[in-house]
């Protein structure tokens, strides 16, 4: 499966930098996914459980408490004021 | 000489502890120095994130029209003024204090202890200042910008250019000016780029105000350990000097001594 590099960032540094083959949450205006080659687009993040599927098909899900979601060609940025991943 | 030889013990025992103090703040100071270089380093990379995101954003046509980005002639002032929690860190919140008066019409919000003495607020520390903090100030400040309470939103914190130097340095954030790049080609904004901005701008203004409470806590623990080494360079020096001098003393002492037995028994 095609993977993209993925960043979630917040002021207390990375929680995640690396390939994802996904990316699930909950924009301003519904749930969305991100896969590899999405259309670059910006939308704000509402606070919500956050899937990040890895190319080794296992799956992390951490909590955002909102933000800022950035698809550039190259990379996707997930800017959190705080972010934190579930046990 | 007598009384001499004990002034002067009383002062190099003086000089000691207080060589023993600038040591153990100089300890502190070291200790604290790379967890505080760490959270500086990362809290520039998330405020440079969203610095992009916003530069895209006042690119669209659409945005020029937003109150973030409005003109206007910076008569009404906020300044956020970061200063330390505690002093003896070298001229640390003297360049701090010296920068923010020379903006004697602004109204100052402080942040950190010495800021809110200074600026008679009620005490907040600027070590234990977290990101939610952060947030919610800026929110409320963003709030009074869009509804017109103020012009321009200034921050005055350090900059940490290396461990012997820091610099005072005031950085305005709001309003929004237009970036000079065309970075957005092709870029879509959902729903659309005007509610993106209005979600942004409170995300940017604590990101940068996060970013650079980190920078100056990193410059207050640096500016600490360089004052406490050279104070404690200076309490050797004035210690040994003042050993010479007892020494010098206290040897003047027996020479008399031995004289006056010499000259006692020679008559």
């Amino acid at each position: 499966m095609n993977t993209f590099l993925l960043v979630i960032a917040s002021p207390d540094g990375n929680s995640f930098e690396g390939e994802a083959t996904g990316l699930y949450l909950r924009g301003s205006e519904g749930d969305l996914a991100v896969l590899s080659h999405h259309i670059p687009f910006i939308t704000s993040v509402v606070p919500c459980d956050c899937k990040v599927t890895l190319p080794d098909e296992t799956e992390k899900i951490g909590h955002t408490d909102g933000g800022i979601l950035t698809v550039a060609e190259d990379k996707v940025t997930l800017l959190s004021g705080s972010f934190a991943w579930n046990e | 000489m007598g009384a001499d030889i004990k002034a002067l013990r009383s002062r190099i025992k003086s000089v000691d502890s207080t060589l023993h103090l600038t040591k153990a703040m100089g300890l502190v100071a070291s200790s604290k120095i790379r967890k505080a270089n760490s959270a500086m380093a990362k809290s520039r990379d998330y405020a440079s994130a969203v610095q992009n995101t916003v530069e895209v954003l006042s690119l669209s046509p659409e945005c020029a029209k937003n109150p973030y980005m409005r003109e206007t002639d910076g008569a009404r002032t906020k300044i956020v003024v970061i200063a330390g929690d505690r002093g003896l860190a070298g001229g640390y919140n003297a360049n701090v204090f010296r920068l923010a008066s020379e903006y004697p019409d602004a109204e100052f919000i402080p942040i950190g202890k010495r800021a809110c003495e200074r600026f008679g607020a009620e005490a907040n520390s600027s070590e234990s200042f977290s990101y939610a903090d952060a947030k919610a100030l800026c929110d409320a400040l963003c709030k009074e910008f869009c509804e017109d309470k103020f012009d321009r939103l200034g921050i005055i914190s350090t900059k940490y250019v290396s461990m012997m130097t820091q610099e005072a340095q005031i950085s305005w954030v709001l309003p929004i000016t237009r970036a000079e790049n065309a970075g957005n080609v092709g870029v879509i904004f959902e729903p659309d780029e005007m509610t993106v901005l209005n979600t942004a701008v409170p995300e940017y203004v604590a990101g940068i105000l996060i970013a650079s409470l980190r920078e100056s806590f990193a410059s207050e623990v640096a500016a600490r350990r360089m004052a406490m080494d050279s104070a404690g360079k200076n309490a050797q020096q004035m210690i040994d000097s003042l050993q010479l001098e007892y020494n010098r003393a206290r040897q003047g002492a027996i020479t008399q001594e031995i004289t006056e037995i010499v000259a006692g028994s020679g008559t």
